[in-house]
């Protein structure tokens, strides 16, 4: 029986490269959209997983799927090209304005269809550009399965259960869970590089375009209408401290002030 | 109209979190003609070691759900009885705090009563119909997102430090003991081992940190922020740029998802400021930045600008506290 997974993929802004409008909004056009980072870790662990039980004789299919705009596409070949067997691009203008409670709808209803048997799911964390790190959780309630989130290492991994390392900075565990289960990847390794055979098959690759009625989709479940939240305004973060500029004072007099300050700090504590 | 808002009570080692406390102090110090009421998932030995602390908390009631099935956290069982707790009292406002627990709780929470959730909020408001408005960081701190939700209840994660511990009196709360039927609940993990991190870098009790950016210009320099840190017992930090050239680690950043800081003294040498700076550090006390450029932004979200260059002005420093 073949072992399958499916790896979840968003395309992201560069937020490292954000321009801004004069009216504070961002600047769209001429973008660069990346593979959310932490998804290179979901894929990454694809692979190294498909590596660690083929060992087994096991054989095993990746399914890459992305919900975006057409330009999406292209975060799938590069999945294609970083070993996933197939991918799907969730496409249609009903998904547009999906929060992360349609998108994991939106997500779960494809999975159930296409690829009912699955017994792994690889997301990222979270995405660069939103940062929620909800849509992982979501959807394992969705499909109502076991899930381990910020993970960092594959351990071991069989056909009856597999050990992760989930490191969340505050404590470390080692975690055993059987199938079907919903990985989070919290690393972003460099993006990996493609063998010849994939690249070439990336290319080549038919990559079925998937609208709401092929994923049976209840209408009031994604996109807008199916998104509760509404972002009422966005704005740049302002202070509204009272600043004392000091300029031209020599390093000396600038120490003194500051550790005048450090004491102030500090003899508000002794009272 | 009173503002029905239910807080889940997050309990590690037999201890209620600190953001747990400060979601608390936070509605009290802020908002009028609110029932506020918490909600704790644990077992009955957990339970007898906080009870009198959730006895005195400033709250109206608190909902125990207590069995040794949840001796430690499994995020299945305790979405299935939070989500049942929900739909029972119907609070209008749900806040949890945005731990490493709490940002996989409250998607799965959300997730199954089909509610839309705000992460990791740095602020939060009523409007005047009782709707909770949510702001938080967003495309990587760039931008601030005021967000709200056409279900009930609103429900948000808060991000720890966001908001100044108030001093609020003691109350009484009701304790009313809750059950529910999580039989039948199969996805479950086994955790086999669990390594808790040393608290070092904790900044929650930092009076004052000692934070170093870019403009200290190489790895040798900014070791005076250590030196510096460790001559007035305060904690040192970086800025994300530090951190990236491989001058700090990681476990010190502010400003990243999830790293705040609201220290009584933040004072910056050489940070520019970046939005997700700026807004990590922004319940601090008191910002004294020092940077040789006077309209960096961290020069106008601070309380003492000092222009100057932050290596010189570090080394006065240390030569003179030495």
């Amino acid at each position: 029986m073949t072992f399958k997974i499916v790896v979840c993929l968003k395309q992201v802004p560069d937020t490292n490269d954000i321009k801004w409008t004069e009216n504070n909004t961002i600047q769209r056009e001429g973008l660069d959209s990346i593979i959310n980072p932490y998804d290179i870790g979901a894929l990454y662990f694809a692979k190294e997983f498909k590596r660690t039980i083929s060992e087994r004789n096991i054989d095993v299919e990746i399914t890459a799927v992305t919900m975006g705009p057409n330009q999406s596409e292209e975060i799938l070949r590069k999945a294609i090209s970083f070993g996933c067997d197939r991918a799907y691009l969730l496409c249609d203008k009903k998904f547009s304005g999906s929060d992360t409670l349609a998108t994991a709808y939106t997500l779960s209803q494809f999975i159930k269809i296409y690829v009912p048997d699955f017994k792994l799911i690889l997301c990222g964390q979270q995405a660069i550009d939103g940062d929620t790190a909800q849509t992982p959780s979501s959807m394992a309630e969705k499909l109502s399965i076991a899930q381990i989130t910020n993970v960092v290492e594959l351990f071991e991994a069989n056909e009856v259960y597999s050990v992760w390392e989930k490191d969340t900075g505050v404590k470390k565990e080692t975690i055993k869970s059987g199938y079907p289960l919903l990985v989070a990847a919290a690393i972003t390794p460099e993006p990996l590089s493609p063998r010849i055979n994939d690249y070439i098959r990336s290319q080549n690759a038919i990559i079925p375009v998937l609208n709401a009625q092929d994923i049976n989709a209840n209408l009031s479940c994604i996109g807008f209408s199916g998104s509760p939240t509404i972002v009422k305004k966005a704005f740049r973060h302002s202070s509204d401290r009272n600043v004392a500029l000091y300029e031209n004072l020599p390093p000396t007099e600038a120490a003194s002030l500051i550790i005048d300050e450090i004491n102030k700090c500090r003899n508000k504590n002794d009272i | 109209m009173t503002s029905n808002i239910l807080i889940y009570i997050e309990i590690n080692d037999s201890k209620i979190e600190t953001v747990s406390k400060e979601i608390i102090s936070k509605i009290r110090s802020s908002f009028n003609d609110i029932k506020l009421c918490g909600a704790v998932i644990a077992d009955e030995n957990t339970i007898s070691n906080v009870q009198e602390e959730l006895s005195k908390l400033p709250l109206d009631c608190v909902y125990i759900i207590n069995d040794n099935i949840f001796d430690e956290f499994q995020v299945c069982l305790y979405s299935k009885a939070l989500y049942d707790l929900i739909k029972e009292v119907k609070p209008d406002i749900f806040l949890m705090g945005a731990t490493p627990d709490g940002r996989e709780l409250a998607p799965r929470t959300a997730s199954k009563l089909e509610i839309g959730l705000t992460a990791d909020c740095t602020g939060l408001d009523i409007d005047n119909d009782g709707k909770l408005l949510a702001t938080r960081p967003t495309y990587g701190g760039k931008l601030m997102a005021t967000i709200t939700s056409k279900t009930k209840p609103g429900f948000a994660t808060i991000r720890p430090h966001s908001f100044k511990m108030m001093n609020v009196p003691n109350g009484n709360p009701m304790i009313e003991y809750k059950s529910y039927d999580i039989s039948g609940i199969a996805c479950l993990t086994e955790i086999l081992n669990c390594f808790q991190k040393t608290v070092s870098e904790d900044w929650s009790c930092a009076e004052i940190i000692i934070s170093g950016g870019l403009g200290l210009k190489t790895k040798e320099n900014f070791q005076r922020i250590y030196k510096l840190a460790d001559l007035i017992n305060a904690k040192p930090a970086a800025s994300r740029a530090a951190v990236e050239l491989g001058w700090a680690p990681a476990s010190i950043q502010v400003g990243q998802t999830g790293k705040s800081v609201s220290p009584k003294l933040y004072i910056a040498f050489g940070i520019s400021g970046a939005m997700q700076h700026l807004v990590g550090i922004s319940s601090s006390d008191k910002i004294i930045a020092v940077n040789t450029d006077r309209n960096a932004p961290i020069m106008k979200a601070c309380d003492i600008a000092i222009v100057a260059d932050a290596q010189n002005v570090l080394e006065s420093l240390i030569s003179n506290l030495s």
